[in-house]
């Protein structure tokens, strides 16, 4: 493995939606799809990457990079928050409506990768790349919203609740392409937080917790609790979540949450932590963030 | 398309290339001579490679496809001297004895840059999280940090 050269590919540089679209069904699984590059490079230097055919090798790559209109961020009060395919990192955490509103968000970015990779990256990305230890996924998937698909057929949303069918696998076909994500807005009593637990600051993540609380007062409405690392893809804790619906936030109810969230990951043993170590932080981490989340 | 023929401009000079899909900023950059910028890990983690787009926003050569950076305006730690001046933060890091073998420091001073310029006045604390992402294997953080101090406080005309 070279780190300083790429395999053989041709490269596709559409210069409209429709073009990268017809491309796309052209050349399905053979062509990868390239926004920042800061995954799929990687991954295709150290010949990580399979194709359609399980080969270590993409005949084509597909670069959004010249698709004009699909690096944006914006905001409305009805839709919500809405990231283009190609919004960097960056360009989301300096949006003031996610500084403002998105906390759980904009901590996800803050920590993922490091400030080259974040000017590079994109949000959507992360969420593509479907890996189980991914920063900004995990926040989305503890926030909800949509995923929109758009291939020639058409475009369709998805829920991100029902995007990950299993590892590094996606309810995205090989012909559609990942156009927007939409998060919905907040509403009064929402809250939220992200934690990302690494051996040094920059690298990738031992175990993270992401949670979105719906608070009235010291009662908790409703939760969502994602976890990242515990498991085969990034999760959501759904058991657990329900243990905090209606009920008022007491230090009882934080230790059977601790417990239930310990018991609900299924963590395995890799170079980063030990199973048992993942398995008995989830519930500490999962109880210190809505702490956190409590009091602020 | 294998190949494609692109416009860069590299320190201000303009160049037309013809670069395969699969070469890397870094690697035309440093078959046109501008070695200054150095290959490091490959893999986006040592910033040894970062280089500027439009004078201010910090980028991985390694993991940027030069097919892809037509028409780009890049500047690499080979256009900071101006009339046999040294950048001011070029300055810095000499002054504070911030380099020891050196590999680091163009990644180095080009990612003090574009810290400096997207705030002008950081902390040390502030300092040492943006510097994340570029790595020393000489280890000589603490006189790193140091120099992208003194290359701020230069900067706003002020010297400790
Ligand atoms: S060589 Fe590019 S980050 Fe190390
Ligand atoms: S001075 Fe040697 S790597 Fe930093």
């Amino acid at each position: 493995m070279s780190t300083r050269v790429l395999p053989d590919f041709e490269i596709l540089v559409p210069q409209s939606k429709e073009e990268a679209l017809k491309l796309l069904s052209q050349y399905q699984g053979d062509a990868a799809i390239l926004a920042g590059g800061t995954d799929l490079l990687v991954q295709m230097k150290g010949q990580l990457k399979c194709n359609c055919k399980g080969e270590n090798a993409f005949g084509y790559l597909l670069s959004l990079a010249e698709v004009p209109g699909l690096d944006y961020v914006e905001y409305d009060e009805t839709e919500g928050l809405r990231i283009g395919a190609m919004a960097t990192l960056s360009q989301v955490a300096a949006h003031p409506v996610v500084k403002e509103n998105y906390p759980g968000l904009l901590e996800s970015v803050g920590v993922c990768g490091t400030k080259q990779t974040r000017n590079m990256g994109t949000v959507v990305g992360n969420l593509l790349n479907a890996s189980p230890c991914a920063d900004c996924g995990c926040a989305i998937l503890a926030w909800g919203g949509t995923l929109t698909l758009e291939g020639t057929a058409g475009r369709r949303e998805v829920d991100v609740d029902d995007f990950y069918l299993g590892y590094r696998l996606t309810a995205r076909k090989t012909d559609e392409l990942a156009v927007e994500l939409k998060l919905p807005p907040k509403s009064d009593g929402t809250v939220s937080a992200h934690h990302k637990m690494t051996r040094v600051e920059h690298d990738l993540s031992k175990i993270t917790v992401s949670v979105r609380l719906e608070m009235s007062g010291t009662t908790c409405k409703s939760a969502r609790i994602a976890m990242a690392s515990v498991a085969p893809t990034i999760v959501r804790l759904k058991e657990t979540e329900k243990l905090l619906a209606g009920v008022e936030i007491t230090d009882q109810i934080l230790e059977s949450v601790a417990k239930s969230a310990s018991s609900e990951v299924t963590p395995i043993d890799d170079v980063r932590s030990t199973a048992e170590y993942r398995r008995d932080v989830a519930g500490v981490m999962v109880k210190r963030i809505i702490q956190k989340v409590c009091k602020s | 398309m294998k190949t494609r023929d692109i416009t860069l401009h590299i320190n201000e000079e303009k160049y037309n290339l013809t670069v395969d899909a699969n070469q890397t900023l870094l690697q035309v950059l440093r078959s046109i001579g501008s070695t200054g910028t150095k290959y490091g890990c490959g893999t986006g983690e040592c910033g040894a490679c970062t280089v500027l787009v439009n004078g201010k926003t910090s980028i991985l050569a390694c993991l940027t496809l030069a097919a892809l950076a037509d028409g780009m305006h890049i500047t690499t730690i080979m256009g900071l001297e101006k009339d046999g001046e040294l950048h001011p933060v070029q300055q810095a890091f000499i002054d504070r004895h911030a380099i020891q073998c050196g590999f680091c420091t163009p990644g180095m001073v080009m990612k003090t840059i574009s810290i400096l310029e997207e705030n002008p006045n950081p902390t040390e604390d502030q300092i040492r999280h943006e510097l994340e992402g570029n790595m020393c294997r000489c280890t000589g953080y603490e006189k790193i940090v140091d120099a992208v101090q003194h290359a701020r406080d230069m900067m706003k005309g002020e010297t400790r």
